[in-house]
């Protein structure tokens, strides 16, 4: 536990208050897709993670159980406040939007609702897309350099869409192949 | 011998699919329907639709929404709390131990190198998912238009993404898409 302890990375700004209410915000602001929010609220404004941070931490989630937001919120709890940090940001990630779904979910069953809902989610939806692409863009510059990873990322996003993969067999297929590269590459840098 | 209560056995059910559902709830969806509909008719196909749908609509994380909302039939305010502790709570478990080992070995020059070669296909994968998205949510030239936009939007201003959101639900609200 000390260890665990000493690895934790305690900052006057990260109090478990602010975890949950971040987080929330997060969760409350997702519509579509929170990715693009945590980027924003955790990288851009708060400065809680890097932009590699965020990055390796999302894809270590992508071989995790769970729904990857989830795990992300887990982490930067975990590593500003420990197990009690994990469980706020956990909290507050899923507290707030489910009462708010739960509620809103339960009116859309039981009465008639107007058309007009269905377009403004239509509207949404479409700009959520972009806030999500404009994400992956932003998480691609640092990397924009490096050939290879442009090319594996372009095989991925050519998995999924083309290929029609789904996305484990892009992951297992994939990610040998591209640590290799990046262990060639770094073998020969030296 | 009795069986237990519907809400138990739907929950541990979720529990122990949260525990392998690789890359997100939507993988152990299949089962989920097959459990929920098929096997304990605990709803029909028609309301596991709705449920569905209305989970991609609203804020935070569909899945446990969807779930929550599937236990609240199942078993009323109860169900659905449970149900909610049941979507996350054990693949978090297995998360938080994840991070804390990996954190152990953050130095180690053979992650560093596994890092490099995860990062570009996850950005991959997650530029793909916006794609998804925007086809999914496709009516045409003027729905990518907004989908364009936004991209452009958040690149290269700082205006808030919420703005983009209200001003595009307010655009389809008003017919023009």
């Amino acid at each position: 536990m000390s260890q665990m302890a000493n690895k934790m990375n305690f900052r006057e700004d990260v109090t478990l208050g602010a975890l949950f209410l971040e987080f929330a915000k997060i969760g409350l602001c997702g519509v579509g897709s929170m990715l693009a929010w945590v980027h924003r609220v955790i990288v851009d404004r708060r400065h809680w993670m890097s932009e590699a941070e965020f990055v390796e931490t999302l894809s270590l989630s992508q071989f995790l159980p769970g729904p990857e937001i989830a795990n992300i919120s887990i982490y930067v709890g975990s590593k500003f406040r420990g197990p009690t940090g994990a469980i706020t940001a956990l909290l507050g990630l899923t507290a707030a939007p489910l009462v708010v779904g739960l509620v809103l979910g339960t009116l859309y069953l039981r009465y008639p609702h107007p058309a007009v809902i269905q377009k403004v989610l239509g509207g949404i939806s479409a700009a959520a897309a972009g806030l999500l692409i404009a994400t992956g863009i932003k998480m691609l510059m640092p990397h924009r350099r490096r050939a290879a990873a442009l090319f594996f990322a372009a095989l991925a996003f050519a998995g999924i869409i083309f290929a029609k993969l789904p996305l484990l067999t892009v992951l297992v297929g994939l990610v040998p192949l591209s640590i290799a590269v990046a262990g060639v590459m770094s073998l020969r840098a030296e | 011998m009795s069986s237990p209560p519907a809400p138990v056995t739907f929950a541990a059910q979720i529990a122990l699919l949260s525990l392998i559902s690789f890359g997100g709830i939507p993988s152990v969806l299949p089962d989920i329907h097959n459990l929920v509909v098929v096997t304990k008719g605990w709803a029909t196909d028609r309301e596991f639709a709705d449920f569905y749908a209305i989970a991609q609509a609203m804020p935070g994380l569909p899945m446990i929404l969807m779930m929550s909302l599937i236990g609240w039939k199942v078993g009323g305010l109860a169900g659905a709390l449970a149900s909610a502790v049941a979507t996350c709570g054990p693949s978090s478990a297995v998360a938080f131990v994840a991070f804390r080992l990996g954190d152990r070995f953050r130095d180690a020059s053979w992650q560093r190198i596994v890092r490099r070669g995860l990062v570009p296909v996850t950005v991959g994968i997650v530029i793909a998912s916006g794609y998804v998205l925007a086809r999914a949510a496709d009516n045409g030239w003027q729905a990518a238009a907004i989908t364009g936009a936004a991209a452009g939007l958040i690149l290269g201003t700082r205006i808030s993404p919420l703005w983009i959101l209200i001003a595009a639900g307010a655009i389809g609200g008003l017919g023009l898409l």
